[in-house]
């Protein structure tokens, strides 16, 4: 950083009008304008990078600072009253008393809790298979893509019509099989959460599966060769070879999975639209609730940056301990 | 959808703009349930009596809190692309608190108090907000009991009156066809038809959900006792089991294939069930007054449809223009006629074309004029919003009726006041 503005005398293409003065370690100090027109070295990065900068700030920087200055307003489209009051932290107070965001927290944190390691379960199991299989490959993994590649509001009206207790496939199995009694999955609570999870973990399992599938692909077969000679059964070897050398990847998988399931929105609102009453309802449904169907922008806004800030303190948490790991 | 009209639209535009004379009015007209078929007949006959104006007319929504959140996006963003808007009776009142409706009182000057006299009262008042004028009335609507015919016929059995009535009625009846017929159909899913679900035992039994002032004024028992009173019907086998997955269009579809004895629906269904070429049931469809609730009064819940214009469209003397000539009794008649939909007019009712092609709409003047309003609110969005996800949870069984009256007091308390 020291080295800004300081460039080594060979490459500085000023004209004579303005010689740069010599210093005594044979570096010569610009004048400003001579800087501008003396671009290399970090400068020239720093200018480099600036419409890229730019741009970001643009799409990332402002939207996010706008956030939370609506976060401190009162700002509802649907009054009349054109300027928002500023409010100080009474929306964030607000957030604490209001029963609804801590049921849609609850909902969320347990879509995080149970469809991130039951994806990653499936996803493994997925990834072993497909790791055993040797003809066919290029098949195999285009199935494996098939879930990934369907659009979440999509798979979520196709489980909604797979747990309709009239037309869906769920009950009629069931009362195939069993003779058991149709039941209404997507109006009880639990067992529409249920259903909801298991269309997210079907839906992210293969994602888990392709990240794993690359690590797994990469462990050198000469381990599991040296163990079999000493003698290893097939789980130690899955022990003591596949999960170490596999972590890095699990890692990677989860962090993505956990972010995105923080997200969660297009299953719920497709499956149930957070029914019923407000059983299902995540934090992203309630703040897109709040923003569009209220239009009571700033209490949205904190609703928001509550997400913002619980996303950020999870990947922290999550890259500290990659960090650590790495480090190993 | 939408988005697809709207670059058609902004396309259309766009071409059009060279034709300096010609003036394009964009018209969103709702979902299919509004007859766009019809609406589109109605312009092509402005368009030719008005050369100079073209209309565009725009479609989407299938249900009327779709409607609504599609509208409150393009308003709030005070988006000059739609000039005239048909809106569901609940909404005015919002909308107009927003600032998105012109007021018409200096368009229609001199002539706006006699026009007003000639509504029926509900549409006639529901329009006026803060002493402005913010829409004019297009099509009536209420709640009916439609029934089937044949069937009371063939069983000996009277139009019930009353819920417990309907209920015997429909046990005798579903006992003796031995099939999947279904007593009752009515909406359970959490569509804005689930508010008047809430509504209608409730008012019933006399009560009121906002007092004079607009503040919320929830007899709980009234409330707790007429959600028991739907799920009791549920509970006898009455309606069935999954009443809570039901929206309008599933009553009507269920209704017009013959597996349903008795359905609660608007107006706009008598056509369906007599003009559609899937029907089962034509010229085997009574229509009727809601029950009432053992000791209480029959009450529906009113709805209907008008326009307003858009506080930000560039054309708004034309747009006024255009609704006055909406808002007529000659197109109420014709709306009547072909497509069954109940006029704003009280005279129309009567007229003898109308009741040669629609019989039951002489009787039906009276239940649209007794029908009740829901709540009158700016920030009617939130109140639906709990009303229906609440109902919606007790008739799913998801929470107790006491549990959800609790819960749409505490959830209104704070919208209503």
């Amino acid at each position: 950083m020291k080295n800004v503005g300081l460039v080594s005398g060979q490459n500085s293409g000023v004209g004579p009008a303005f010689p740069a003065i010599e210093m005594t370690s044979g570096m010569k100090i610009l004048r400003p304008w001579q800087r501008l027109c003396d671009l290399n070295g970090a400068t020239l990065d720093y200018v480099l990078l600036l419409p890229a900068f730019l741009l970001l700030a643009l799409i990332v920087v402002y939207p996010i600072g706008r956030l939370f200055y609506n976060s401190f307003l009162d700002l509802r489209l649907s009054s009349s009253v054109d300027a928002a009051q500023f409010v100080g932290l009474q929306n964030y107070a607000d957030v604490f008393h209001d029963g609804e965001f801590w049921m849609a927290l609850r909902n969320t944190v347990l879509v995080v809790v149970i469809t991130v390691p039951g994806a990653l379960v499936v996803g493994l199991g997925l990834a072993l298979l497909a790791n055993q299989v040797r003809r066919a490959r290029a098949l195999l993994r285009l199935s494996l893509l098939l879930p990934w590649a369907l659009p979440l509001s999509f798979t979520g009206l196709i489980f909604a019509w797979f747990f309709h207790s009239e037309y869906g496939v769920v009950n009629d199995v069931l009362q195939r099989l069993g003779g058991i009694e149709p039941r209404m999955w997507l109006t009880q609570a639990w067992s529409a959460s249920a259903a909801i999870w298991l269309t997210i973990i079907w839906k992210t399992s293969s994602f888990m599966a392709l990240i794993l599938l690359a690590g797994l692909q990469m462990i050198p077969r000469s381990l599991y060769e040296a163990a079999e000679v000493d003698g290893a059964s097939a789980w130690q070897q899955f022990r003591h070879i596949t999960l170490p050398m596999l972590t890095p990847s699990i890692l990677v998988a989860l962090i993505f999975r956990t972010i995105t399931a923080l997200q969660t929105f297009d299953i719920p609102y497709t499956m149930t639209h957070g029914g019923p009453g407000q059983a299902t309802e995540t934090l992203a449904m309630l703040i897109h609730k709040t923003t569009i169907d209220y239009l009571d922008v700033g209490y949205g806004s904190t609703l928001a940056v509550m997400m913002f800030v619980l996303s950020l303190l999870l990947s922290m948490v999550y890259i500290r301990f990659v960090g650590r790991g790495g480090g190993q | 959808m939408l988005k697809c009209w709207l670059a058609g639209i902004a396309l259309a535009a766009s071409f059009t703009a060279s034709a300096a004379e010609e003036i394009q009015l964009h018209v969103f007209s709702g979902g299919a349930n509004q007859r766009p078929d019809l609406i589109r007949k109605i312009f092509d006959d402005y368009e030719h009596k008005h050369p100079g104006v073209k209309i565009q007319l725009e479609t989407g929504g299938a249900t009327s809190e779709l409607q609504r959140q599609y509208l409150s996006t393009v308003l709030s963003a005070k988006d000059s692309t739609l000039d005239l808007l048909a809106l569901d009776i609940v909404n005015p009142a919002q909308f107009s608190a927003a600032g998105w409706l012109e007021p018409l009182d200096a368009y229609l000057g001199a002539g706006k108090e006699k026009r007003l006299k000639e509504y029926l009262p509900a549409y006639a008042r529901s329009n006026v907000i803060g002493g402005k004028l913010v829409a004019l009335p297009f099509v009536a609507d209420a709640m009916f009991l439609y029934y089937r015919k044949d069937l009371l016929e063939k069983y000996k059995q009277p139009v019930p009156k009353t819920w417990d009535e309907l209920a015997s009625v429909s046990r005798k009846i579903q006992e003796g066809e031995k099939g999947n017929l279904q007593g009752l159909s009515f909406q359970g899913a959490a569509i804005e038809g689930a508010v008047c679900t809430f509504l209608l035992p409730y008012w019933s039994q006399g009560k009121e959900l906002q007092d004079a002032n607009g503040k919320l004024s929830l007899d709980k028992p009234a409330a707790v006792r007429g959600l028991k009173s739907w799920l009791s019907l549920v509970d006898q086998g009455v309606a069935k089991k999954n009443t809570a997955e039901v929206t309008t269009g599933d009553t009507v579809n269920e209704f017009k294939a013959g597996k349903v004895l008795f359905g609660i629906n608007w107006g706009f269904a008598w056509d369906r069930f007599q003009q559609d070429k899937d029907s089962a049931v034509r010229d085997k469809v009574g229509v009727a007054v809601l029950p009432a609730l053992a000791g209480g009064k029959s009450a529906s819940c009113i709805g209907g449809w008008q326009w307003g214009v858009s506080a930000f469209s560039k054309h708004k003397a034309e747009s006024v223009r255009l609704a006055e000539y909406l808002s007529t009794p000659e197109v109420a008649k014709y709306l009547a006629v072909e497509g069954s939909l109940l006029p704003v007019y009280p005279q129309v009712y009567t007229d003898p074309d109308v009741v040669k092609a629609v019989p039951w709409f002489a009787s039906a003047g009276p239940v649209v004029q007794s029908a009740r309003s829901r709540p009158v609110s700016p920030r009617y969005s939130e109140v639906s919003d709990k009303i229906r996800t609440v109902t919606h949870a007790a008739l799913a069984g998801a929470t107790s009726p006491e549990q959800a009256v609790d819960d749409i007091e505490s959830g209104l308390v704070r919208v209503l006041r």
